[in-house]
């Protein structure tokens, strides 16, 4: 599903970022990705949404080779892989049906197919009945929620997760894990990283650890130290 | 295919959305578009009144050479050619004493009194002449002094030269028309210099205020072209609206001004020309398109420099 081979990232100004990075991630796999701030989390998930270029290596992500992959062509990447902020970067001037249909149009879903579909992922990320609401009007774990429904609304392959849970107390954070796992349960693989040590314990994946741009450790079942 | 319509349609409404959300912005793109418009059809209309105006006027430009009855019909084509020789001659037509006669009964048909008066005198006294008509004013004297040559005394009776109230009203209508020719130009080029400033900052800040959105668009995998699209959307209605004002004021301004000048037999024919359903509709249409591509260039160049597509 998710190659990487030798990535390096050097970036001009702030050093090297990722230094050859040698990763392999499964269909439907649960991978988490701890390591502190700086630690190069935030480039590896920029490189594989195509937001940054690796200096050198391979990267393929669902059988698209990112070395040939044309800039016309990355918007349809895009569509393959959904992904989750920590501050969700919802529109505020739009509600929750609005926020979610907003991205079936952006790829040209229909109408009635959109009305078909929304439903359904408020349903699978429990914000059945908060259609109308705007995101002042949400806790902080229903607007990751709102992201996360906008995210997988148009059932992408890969769902990227970057810090979800940064800006929640507990339970919220724990609400929003349960509905990746969730997520995950249907097929979507999904690629988080955090800061949580409690929530990488007890959630008991696979966790690779990644300190100064190289990978130190990647177990199954693994935990954050 | 249902599909890309369903996007044009979302792209098309979110661009007209967008047009009025900041109503004092668009107000003011609209405003001046409007002003640089009014100025560019106002200068081509009155270009076009001016030279109808002018050509009108030189119609009663002609030298006429009365020619004696002697006259032989070679020695006529010799001064004929000898005419056509400068290239300010537009065409010469040899009028006959019978032409010269019809024209007459036919000027002073409602004097009978006249007529009759040439009929008394039982001969056509009427001379044949040579009407040479002119393209260039400046050159008037010059074909003039032709068959006052030597060589023509003795079939050239006179020449009446223009006359020179005539002469200088041209002389002056051209001058007007060069002035005002390059007054709008320069006014045209300024003023869409300045609209073009205004629906690229207009651009700008719309792209400021939707960084979000369009931070978002691009990573939820929307196209350039769905980016873009509102945005070109935007700057095409800034021209559309601009465009049907301003011809709108022109063409109200051609009704209501044009309509006081339009019993003078030089402006006759423009006006006419200018109230015509056809050349109406052609004024609106133009002044849109250049309304829509002025809003449309300045729209690309505020993207190209602020969207930063190129980054995807």
């Amino acid at each position: 599903m998710i190659l990487l081979d030798r990535v390096t990232k050097n970036y001009n100004k702030r050093g090297t970022a990722l230094k050859s990075i040698t990763l392999h991630v499964e269909p439907k796999e649960f991978v988490i990705i701890v390591g502190p701030s700086g630690a190069g989390k935030s480039t590896l998930l920029k490189l594989l949404t195509r937001e940054e270029k690796p200096t050198s290596g391979k990267i393929i992500v669902g059988g698209i080779d990112y070395e040939t992959l044309k800039d016309r062509k990355i918007p349809l990447l895009r569509r393959k892989i959904g992904v989750v902020f920590q501050d969700f970067k919802l529109l505020t001037n739009k509600n929750v049906y609005e926020n979610v249909s907003f991205a079936l149009e952006v790829v040209g879903m229909g109408n009635k197919e959109i009305s078909k579909t929304i439903p359904k992922v408020l349903d699978i990320v429990g914000l059945t009945g908060k259609e109308l609401s705007y995101p002042s009007e949400l806790s902080g774990g229903e607007r990751q929620r709102v992201a996360i429904a906008r995210a997988i609304a148009r059932q992408p392959k890969i769902l990227i997760a970057d810090e979800p849970t940064g800006n929640l107390d507990a339970d919220h954070a724990w609400d929003v894990i349960r509905v990746l796992e969730k997520i995950n349960k249907y097929g979507t693989t999904v690629i988080l990283t955090t800061h949580n040590q409690e929530i990488v314990n007890k959630l008991k994946r696979r966790v690779i650890t990644i300190r100064d741009g190289q990978v130190v450790s990647d177990k199954a079942g693994g935990k954050y130290k | 295919m249902g599909r890309r319509l369903t996007g044009f349609r979302r792209v098309t409404i979110s661009g007209i959305k967008n047009f009025f959300r900041n109503s004092w912005l668009t107000i003011a793109a609209t405003a001046v578009m409007v002003v640089s418009l009014t100025i560019i059809s106002s200068a081509v209309v009155l270009n076009v009144t001016a030279k109808n105006a002018i050509s009108e006027l030189s119609k009663n430009l002609q030298i006429s050479i009365y020619l004696k009855d002697t006259a032989s019909q070679g020695q006529v084509t010799q001064l004929t050619q000898d005419l056509k020789s400068n290239k300010a001659v537009a065409s010469v037509t040899y009028v006959s004493k019978a032409d010269a006669q019809k024209q007459f009964n036919q000027t002073f048909k409602s004097d009978p009194t006249l007529v009759a008066g040439l009929q008394i005198l039982g001969t056509n006294t009427l001379p044949a002449s040579l009407e040479v008509s002119l393209t260039d004013l400046g050159q008037i004297t010059r074909v003039g002094a032709v068959p006052s040559e030597d060589k023509y005394k003795n079939i050239v009776d006179s020449v009446t030269i223009g006359k020179t109230d005539v002469k200088k009203t041209i002389a002056r209508a051209a001058s007007a028309q060069h002035f005002i020719t390059l007054a709008s130009i320069i006014m045209a080029v300024i003023f869409a210099l300045v609209s073009m400033l205004i629906i690229f900052n207009t651009i700008r800040m719309a792209i400021f205020t939707r960084a979000d959105e369009i931070k978002i668009m691009k990573l939820i995998g929307a196209t350039p072209t769905f980016i873009r699209g509102p945005f070109l959307i935007e700057a095409s209605m800034y021209g559309l609206i601009a465009g049907l004002i301003s011809s709108g004021i022109v063409i109200a301004g051609i009704f209501s001004l044009g309509i006081k000048i339009s019993n003078q037999a030089e402006f006759t024919a423009t006006y006419d020309f200018f109230t015509s359903a056809r050349i109406i509709a052609a004024m609106v249409g133009g002044s849109i398109i250049v309304g829509v591509f002025v809003g449309v260039l300045s729209s690309l160049l505020a993207m190209k420099k602020h969207l930063r597509l190129k980054t995807w």
